[in-house]
């Protein structure tokens, strides 16, 4: 433990909190083998020096019951059998993960001390947004390299990295009731979000923490009813809607990430258009036809018309912070993003956020729905430890635990989905989001095919490059999509994909 | 400088007498526009999360250490000291490995030096990419991927040919008398460049060291590409903050001021050599 | 190569001490490429090989989740018909052009400006020089991080006072009329003292008789800087430009902080563009090809540097 104990600048000897869970760690795994209920180390103790708390504690087992956060009874109780068999194995063991940045990782890494501290295990988590967290690990698992342990599979490259070996086959861990007792429950995550995280043989490679569906917020509602008006249900609505509201209270009227190749494409596909020709089997992309430009230019107008400055470069985060501060009122995204805004404690909106489904084109209505989740990257040398640790951060009661008591939303756990208290906490300012939620989580859109083949990082990059040109006004969007079916047919076969252009 | 040179400058200073206090006032002028991107950075490491991005600026305020504070400890702390270990063991390997190939390119005259100066300054000049793409897929096959081993051979690929380079112009400018006696006596090359010459090139030799630290620890290309987690170096860290941490400006300019003030500290003690460094040696100035 | 630089080297010592033995003479060469030897096989082995390897990638089509393509020469020319066929590569070129035809010329006019400026004898100006060279010794990554506190409108002073006087300006970095000006300007901050400190080497060498006769003939500070004092710097310019231009295709961090390549592909110079490919879409094959033209583009300068000014330029 002693390379836990890090030096400050002056020489003095500091004891990091992670030491210092370790240093409970010992009498945590203990107190749960004797089967009581401890409380785990709460992050908010200050930390004192290892060698002073632990025998103090093993005398009075409930040093820190006042401040920390209540643990739930029920996870100590099923999983004191397996923890305290694991907590021997997994003493000694580093566990690397790497999450992107979303509201579900920055909250099951704040909790992970709670793992360390029962496991003996010591977890460090690597976050980065979206973007970066993509370019970094499909560089990472391509080397087949054992640098994380646990990652985030994500939407977009469910494909390549599942179907290119890059991940671990979970089904001998769920089948296994030794690794997996039968009360954690595999079963439980909903069809549509594990859809996608299934290799061609059916078998599970991660498990889901969130299944994104489009949604639309108005995190200032009152304004559109100030105007007259009620969220938009179409297209034609919405310009109408924004047109009334664009900068009333210094307030945009949309806002949205960088991520223009999933947020583009329910507008895209609104309007008749589509990404390839016949996903997964003919991957000739088709981008070039006036639907698709349609799409892409009332979406490109959206973000050059509406939305606050520099909108165009604004990360997941940032577009959510601009909701947050009531900076700008429309978004369509998952859940996830937008659940926040009705948090009093996060954000200014709270008591005008407004909810409605993702709005219709001429053709209907196309919400995007994705999922994402974690599993073990394939050159990983910890993987029962790993598997531990996605075993204890998709609990049944760890969901329930991040939904009910931190409000995280968009979780995939039915047996949770379907309970009072997820429909009561998605009670949203007054709305009933649950529902808008649970019929998302239904659906297995076969619209969505086009987003899961290998090579569609670079056809989404192509479409990304388009749109913002668009946006910024540097191509029509005919020109800009025509370039974009050009540069994704080139790199679709550079990738060894046969296409008919 | 000669003493012309002296003279002419005197001479001129004179007759420009009165343009003088203007040409002061432009150059203070231009310190202030090209210091400040770079104060700014350094100020607001020590400025409260309220005050970033407070307008109008304010100027005095109870400087905080909150940003340095978050730093220690953790992954940043530990890209420090793997940036410091690779710096130190790739310098002292190029010193190892070039200054010898130095004195002999100095003093012996070899049939290919034209190809072989022109390889050396190519590969000094070469976009990073070129080598990142071989040394990354041999290393997946190694298993050095996220290995400081790893990084200081990359970093041979540009700071030995800087060595042989920088250490030659100053090898060329001892005066090859000063071998020859002990030569005559019998002396081995090598035992008299230990004895009379490496000591009369410790200045060059400092300044050599100096710049292979400091193009090892300020790279950020090699380290992004070739390491992940236990092997990543001070620069890519500081990078990671700002995609991880919520954009938390005050931490990034502290993160971005621990890694750029040994950099400054050093690289003013060999001001006279930047042209000669920056250039592999090609250039004396 | 080795055994004919071992058989014909002969030391200048050997010429200064003459009439040596024939086996001392052997034996002190031998002495000397022990000194050479190892550099050149660690030389070698960390830059030719991987070179000549690179070169072996660009002829297959190798991408990690094609299994075997590491190996598939069936097609060696299959990326460089592409490269040429690819609109991409050709409009990154373009791009890097205009980055390094403004980086350059600006780092020129700044740093000959203010060589002028300083150049003249007395302490403040001599303490004054070390401070502009900051920004050329500041790590690349740190300059980036700079610019983005400066191009970032939330908290960059120059946003919030021009929204402070009622003239709100857009982010630069994500317009396409202004994001590659925002990477030349980072680039001309943070390499114009480059320029500077070799100019000013040059200009404090000037030999003292045309400067004398065009000050007998009454020629003016301009005409005098116009048709003396310029042509006499024009090696130090060339060669100052020249190397800039080389390391202005580097402009890596900048991009990578700044503007990713966009926004759409405004900044999407060869440089970032090869990396996008090699390392975010794993077309690692392809983006040999590329990187190889680019290592030919760069071998081409450097042999242009050592034609035109010989190995050693001597500013001082």
């Amino acid at each position: 433990m002693s390379d836990q104990m890090s030096k400050d600048p002056s020489g003095k000897r500091i004891v990091t909190r992670r030491a210092f869970l370790g240093a409970v760690t010992a009498l945590g795994a203990a107190a749960i083998a004797a089967g009581c209920q401890t409380p785990a180390a709460a992050p908010t103790t200050a930390p004192k020096p290892a060698a002073t708390t632990a025998p103090a504690a093993t005398q009075a087992p409930k040093p820190a019951a006042t401040t920390a956060p209540a643990p739930s009874a029920a996870a100590a109780a099923t999983q004191a059998p397996t923890q305290a068999g694991a907590a021997k194995k997994l003493a000694g063991v580093s566990l690397n993960g790497a999450l992107f940045q979303h509201p579900y990782s920055d909250q099951i890494k704040a909790l992970t001390p709670e793992f360390e501290a029962l496991t003996g295990a010591k977890v460090n988590i690597d976050v980065n947004v979206f973007a970066n967290y993509n370019q970094k690990m499909d560089l990472e698992l391509s080397t087949k390299g054992s640098a994380y342990d646990f990652a985030n599979i994500t939407f977009i490259y469910t494909s390549k990295w599942i179907g290119a070996g890059w991940f671990t086959d979970l089904e001998p861990y769920i089948a296994d009731p030794n690794k997996t007792p039968k009360e954690w429950n595999a079963d439980d995550f909903a069809p549509a979000a594990m859809q996608a995280l299934r290799g061609k043989d059916g078998h599970r490679f991660a498990m889901p923490h969130e299944c994104g569906g489009q949604l639309m917020a108005a995190a200032r509602g009152d304004l559109v009813e100030k105007a007259g008006l009620q969220m938009p249900k179409t297209f034609d609505e919405m310009i109408k809607v924004f047109d009334a509201v664009q900068d009333k209270d210094g307030v945009k009227a949309f806002v949205e990430d960088n991520l223009h190749h999933w947020e583009s494409i329910g507008y895209i596909q609104g309007y008749g258009g589509s990404i390839l020709k016949n996903p997964p089997d003919n991957l000739t992309p088709v981008l070039d036809t006036p639907e698709v430009a349609q799409g892409a230019g009332f979406y490109a107008n959206l973000l050059k018309k509406y939305c606050p400055d520099g909108v165009l470069s604004y990360t997941d985060t940032q577009a959510m912070e601009a909701q947050l501060q009531g900076r700008a009122n429309f978004r369509t995204q998952s859940l996830a993003w937008l659940s926040p805004i009705a948090d009093p404690a996060k954000s200014k909106c709270a008591t005008t956020v407004k909810y409605a489904v993702f709005p219709s084109g001429p053709k209907g209505a196309f919400p995007q729905i994705n999922s994402h989740g974690a599993g073990i990257p394939i050159g990983s040398k910890n993987k029962d430890a790993a598997w531990e640790w996605i075993k204890w951060a998709y609990s049944p009661e760890m969901i329930k635990r991040l939904s009910i008591e931190l409000k995280y939303s968009t979780i995939c756990r039915l047996s949770v989905v379907n309970t009072p208290e997820y429909k009561k906490m998605m009670t949203l300012n007054g709305q009933d989001v649950a529902s808008l939620y649970a019929n998302l989580l239904g659906q297995k859109p076969a619209y969505m095919a086009y987003r899961t083949v290998v090579p569609f990082p670079q056809i989404g990059a192509a479409i990304n490059k388009a749109v913002s040109a668009i946006a910024t006004g540097q191509a029509t969007p005919e020109a800009a999509m025509k370039t974009a079916n050009q540069e994704a047919a080139a790199d679709i076969k550079k990738a060894g994909f046969k296409i008919d252009i | 400088m000669s003493s012309s040179a002296v003279a002419k400058q005197s001479s001129k200073a004179r007759r420009r007498a009165w343009t003088r206090p203007l040409g002061y006032a432009a150059v203070i002028l231009l310190i202030i526009v090209v210091m400040f991107p770079f104060l700014w950075l350094l100020i607001m490491s020590f400025k409260p999360d309220e005050l970033i991005a407070a307008w109008p600026p304010v100027l005095f305020f109870q400087p905080t250490l909150e940003h340095y504070a978050a730093l220690f400890g953790g992954q940043y702390q530990r890209s420090f000291t793997n940036s410091t270990i690779v710096g130190v063991t790739t310098t002292v390997l190029s010193l190892l490995f070039g200054v010898p190939a130095s004195y002999t390119l100095s003093r012996s005259r070899i049939r290919g030096q034209g190809p072989i100066a022109l390889w050396i300054l190519a590969t000094r000049m070469a976009p990073p990419i070129a080598f990142t793409i071989p040394f990354f897929l041999v290393y997946q096959r190694l298993d050095w991927l996220d290995t400081l081993h790893g990084l200081v051979i990359v970093y041979l690929t540009f700071n030995l040919s800087l060595v042989i380079w920088m250490m030659r112009t100053f090898f060329d400018s001892i005066p090859r008398v000063l071998e020859e006696a002990a030569l005559i006596d019998g002396a081995s090359v090598w035992g008299t460049f230990l004895r009379v010459i490496l000591p009369l090139s410790a200045p060059g030799l400092a300044a050599t060291a100096i710049f292979t630290f400091l193009f090892s620890w300020n790279d950020f290309f090699y380290a992004l590409i070739l390491t992940r987690t236990k092997s990543m170096t001070a620069p890519v860290a500081v990078v990671n903050f700002m995609t991880y941490e919520g954009w938390e400006w005050g931490n990034i300019a502290a993160g971005g001021t621990m890694v750029m003030l040994p950099v400054v500290i050093f690289s003013l003690l060999v001001r006279n050599y930047l042209v000669r460094g920056l250039t592999a040696g090609a250039v004396k100035g | 190569m080795a055994d004919r630089n071992d058989t014909r080297a002969s030391t200048d010592l050997q010429q200064l001490v003459l009439a040596p033995a024939h086996g001392w003479e052997n034996q002190r060469r031998r002495e000397f490429m022990y000194g050479l030897w190892p550099a050149l096989i660690v030389l070698v082995v960390v830059t030719l090989l991987p070179t000549i390897y690179l070169f072996v990638t660009s002829l297959t089509p190798l991408n990690p989740t094609l299994p075997g393509s590491e190996t598939d020469f069936s097609d060696p020319l299959q990326n460089y018909v592409a490269l040429i066929q690819d609109g991409r590569v050709q409009e990154s070129v373009w791009i890097q052009v205009q980055l390094s035809f403004w980086t350059v010329g600006f780092q020129l006019l700044a740093g000959l400006a203010v060589a002028v400026l300083l150049n003249s004898r007395s302490r403040f100006l001599e303490a004054v020089r070390t401070m502009f060279l900051i920004p050329m010794v500041l790590p690349p990554i740190v300059v980036a991080i700079i610019w983005k506190v400066l191009y970032t409108p939330d908290i960059s002073p120059f946003h919030l006072f021009l929204n402070a006087i009622g003239h709100p300006m857009g982010a630069m970095i994500t317009s396409p009329d202004y994001a590659l000006w925002s990477i030349i300007i980072a680039d001309v901050w943070e390499w114009f003292p480059f320029t500077m400190l070799m100019l000013l080497a040059a200009l404090q060498m000037l030999p003292e008789e045309p400067l004398e006769a065009a000050l007998i003939d009454g020629a003016g500070a301009w005409q005098k800087f116009m048709y003396v004092v310029l042509p006499l710097l024009r090696p130090a310019i060339l060669v100052a430009g020249l190397f800039r231009l080389i390391d202005s295709m580097k402009a890596f961090p900048l991009i990578y902080i700044l503007t990713q390549g966009g926004p759409g592909s405004v900044t999407n110079v060869t440089n970032w563009y090869s990396f996008m490919q090699a390392f975010n879409f794993s077309y690692l094959g392809f983006a040999s090809a590329i990187t190889v033209v680019m290592v030919l583009a760069t071998f081409l300068l450097a042999w242009l540097i050592i034609r035109t000014v010989g190995m050693e330029v001597d500013v001082e």
